[in-house]
């Protein structure tokens, strides 16, 4: 029970048909440019392509509890399915910004030595921080300020990013609170 | 008040520390993923303690 076999879980469930386009998001997706935090469960961005929505707004994803089920995995825990001993939330895309960083997501190699190449998708770095800022919990902002220590975002894709989603604001007080100059040097 | 006293310099063990982050993040992804299955198997017992608190929590005892 490995986090690399949970991945390569979800992307059989996406070769099935089971999620139209997804990506790896969140602290997970964070580990491919930055070092390893701790976290408790994969998410999981997805296209809301092909879910029923109720007139609440409440998306119905039976349709990958199913898939889910036909593959063996049938337990639910409170943060999510319970794949390869890992949970994993499937996170519907409920944004511009979701959107843009799920077609924009890039494809990594999810193997180790020695290992078959296992080819997954997963959020580019700009996106990591736009949505990290956007949710704005402290352990979010953390996370950014471990993207600028350790160099893991291109400054100028974030800013046309954050300038494209309004979210220079949020950028700014977010430099304020982890009493930096801006490094996107707008002020 | 300031008392004279003299306090070592911890700059360059922070810079180490940060160039360890930095050398942590030039890992491969399948390194990260083997840190992060290890790291997590070392807090379940963490965890396990946490969520049985929760669960007394939500269930007090009745004095």
């Amino acid at each position: 029970m490995t986090l690399r076999r949970t991945i390569e879980a979800v992307t059989q469930l996406a070769a099935k048909g089971g999620v139209a386009n997804y990506a790896i998001a969140g602290a997970i997706a964070a580990l491919n440019y930055i070092e390893p935090m701790l976290t408790e469960d994969l998410d999981i961005l997805i296209s809301v392509d092909g879910f029923e929505k109720r007139s609440s707004g409440l998306l119905l994803l039976g349709p990958i509890e199913k898939a889910l089920a036909d593959m063996g995995y049938t337990e639910r825990t409170n943060v999510g399915y319970k794949i390869e001993g890992w949970p994993v939330q499937f996170l519907p895309v409920s944004s511009p910004l979701d959107e843009e960083a799920l077609e924009q997501a890039i494809e990594i190699d999810v193997a180790g030595k020695g290992e078959a190449h296992l080819k997954a998708r997963c959020l580019r770095a700009e996106h990591v921080v736009a949505i990290a800022l956007k949710v704005g919990r402290l352990k979010d902002l953390a996370r950014i300020q471990a993207f600028l220590e350790q160099d893991a975002v291109d400054l100028k894709r974030l800013k046309n990013v954050l300038e494209r989603h309004n979210l220079m604001g949020a950028w700014k007080e977010f430099c304020i609170k982890a009493a930096i100059k801006n490094p996107l040097g707008t002020g | 008040m300031m008392s004279g006293k003299q306090y070592p310099d911890n700059s360059e063990i922070f810079a180490r520390k940060a160039e360890g982050r930095r050398e942590r993040a030039r890992l491969t992804f399948a390194e990260k993923l083997a840190a992060m299955d290890a790291l997590r198997e070392r807090v379940a017992p963490i965890v396990r303690a946490r969520e049985a608190r929760r669960r007394g929590n939500k269930f007090p005892a009745t004095p």
